[in-house]
């Protein structure tokens, strides 16, 4: 059956903590171009804490209250605007109901959601070299695949596409919001850390999903 | 170059340092929880509590200045970073038990703000009553965009000071916001600071340069240029600070410096005596100062001037009794 639950949430965000422990270092080496150089330590450590929320043990909660809680668990990794948007999209995805199981539809609202989150606390914008760059293009790519009745391992694969573009595309940007905004032309030729880590996440979930369509 | 720095495991740094920290101070500070300080005797049931929040690596700030006649909470990050909404939330519920009031005081930086508006939101949902002051006194940034410096402590003091006396938090809060109005900062920095937890400097720049406008974590000013003296670099400061806040003779000041972290006392002594000589020349009072390391970035090279407009009530809040670890007044 084509949904989202437990089995394949735990899943998604194994495969994305994976793939930020094996990029944790160019994070961090990303970030010391713009920023002070910890994001890819506050990444693994909020990965630790969703792959942790979302295990085994993340027992008889619904998949909305255990998205709740690991958002809020991420804002306590305490790595800056990092942690807290990262946290506040997770917490936000949380807020559409998904009840056992979401299906593709469901999971576009998902994914709205927690980006609508995200921008209640934040005015940065596309554009600006921030992760919002990549979270934008990839929950707008999601909900178009899902409109268009991808299967959800497709809509997936669009959204890490487009997230990958996004993050790609900062390398081109000059910052203009958060600490790095203060370095001007400096932050050109490199691609922002919160917007590579943004196309990491979506990267494992569609890694995720294409194994489990394999199955 | 290799990170010359007496650590232990990077991710346990402000566990460890907090520790230390409390372990000095026991008569006046202790740990409320991971990376949360308050005062080892809490203030009297009723009266308005002080809780801020900031990210860790600039000791003494923020935690330092936990004690009597100043903070009642200190909420610590990581390294550089804000500490999440959570520790917030806690901390702002503890605050207000047993009948207080809490004013949250933040230093505007995206992370900082980010957790305190995520940390008020959850608590006006439980009616706690909480108020939140902003300082963004840094006048490298165009307003409506400053970041919250050193000014923050003068904040601390009065509003601290308010507190004790018994204020009511609206009266608090206007206390700080009066303060934080009128207190600028600008900082220098002539040499980076090497980030304890990766190991990187935390920026570039030139042996022979200064940086005027620099950030509390070496965010990139505006006024970069050849290494100067200490007393041209006092008049260029002061002459930025004093035209920003509209200063004209008569008005009393607090001026106060604050080194970086590897600036000696003896260069800021230096800068102090100019800016002494500058206000005389100018009629402009010099009521109150403070010198010392308040918030520093590690073994950064460099200063941050404040000077700030005093009034007979705010003066009389500066001077009230402190017994912070690292603010004493008596």
């Amino acid at each position: 059956m084509d949904t989202v639950s437990s089995v394949e949430l735990r899943k998604m965000f194994a495969e994305a903590a994976e793939l930020v422990r094996s990029q944790n270092e160019v994070l961090s080496r990303l970030d010391s171009q713009c920023g002070d150089g910890d994001h890819g330590t506050t990444m693994m450590r909020a990965m630790e804490i969703l792959e942790g929320a979302t295990g085994s043990s993340a027992n008889a909660r619904s998949l909305s209250e255990t998205l709740r809680e690991a958002g809020w668990n991420v804002m306590g990794v305490d790595g800056g605007a990092s942690s807290a948007l990262l946290g506040s999209f997770i917490a936000g995805m949380g807020d559409t109901e998904l009840g056992d199981a979401a299906d593709c539809a469901t999971m576009a609202r998902c994914l709205e959601s927690g980006l609508q989150s995200v921008q209640k606390r934040t005015k940065a914008k596309p554009g600006d070299k921030t992760m919002m760059d990549a979270l934008v293009p990839a929950v707008e790519a999601f909900e178009a695949a899902a409109a268009n009745g991808d299967t959800l391992g497709e809509a997936m694969k669009s959204a890490a596409a487009a997230a990958e573009a996004g993050a790609a595309s900062t390398r081109n940007l000059v910052a203009r919001h958060g600490r790095a905004k203060y370095l001007g032309e400096k932050t050109l030729g490199y691609a922002d850390a919160g917007a590579t880590s943004i196309a990491l996440l979506f990267h494992g979930f569609s890694v995720a999903l294409a194994k489990t369509e394999e199955n | 170059m290799q990170m010359k720095k007496f650590i232990n495991d990077p991710k346990n740094l402000v566990k460890e340092l907090l520790e230390g920290y409390v372990l000095t101070f026991p008569d006046k500070v202790k740990l409320s929880g991971p990376g949360t300080v308050v005062r080892a005797v809490p203030k009297g049931a009723g009266k308005v509590r002080l809780v801020t929040i900031g990210g860790s690596g600039h000791e003494p700030g923020l935690s330092g200045f936990v004690g009597k006649g100043m903070l009642d909470t200190s909420v610590a990050g990581e390294i550089f970073a804000a500490p999440g909404a959570p520790k917030c939330v806690d901390a702002l519920r503890n605050a207000c038990k047993g009948g207080s009031s809490a004013l949250l005081i933040v230093l505007n930086h995206a992370g900082d703000v980010l957790s305190a508006n995520i940390a008020m939101e959850s608590v006006e949902r439980e009616k706690l009553p909480v108020k939140m002051v902003l300082t963004e006194e840094d006048i490298s940034g165009p307003i409506g965009d400053r970041r919250g410096l050193v000014g923050c402590v003068a904040v601390y003091k009065v509003a601290g000071a308010a507190a004790e006396r018994g204020a009511s938090l609206s009266e608090c809060a206007a206390i700080a916001g009066r303060m934080a109005d009128n207190m600028r900062t600008l900082a220098v920095a002539v040499r980076t600071a090497t980030h304890p937890a990766t190991g990187n400097p935390i920026f570039e720049l030139g042996d022979d340069e200064m940086e005027i406008g620099m950030g509390q974590h070496g965010e990139a000013g505006t006024g970069r240029m050849k290494l100067k003296s200490a007393d041209e670099t006092a008049e260029i400061m002061l002459e930025k600070l004093l035209q920003d806040l509209g200063a004209k003779e008569g008005d009393e000041l607090l001026v106060l410096l604050n080194g970086a972290g590897a600036t000696t006392l003896m260069e800021l002594f230096l800068v102090f005596r100019r800016v002494a000589q500058l206000l005389e020349a100018k009629k402009i009072k010099l009521v109150r100062q403070a010198i010392g390391e308040f918030i520093t970035t590690q073994e950064q090279a460099g200063f941050q001037m404040m000077i700030a407009r005093m009034d007979p009530e705010l003066i009389r809040l500066w001077d009230d009794p402190a017994d912070a670890p690292f603010f004493v007044k008596s």
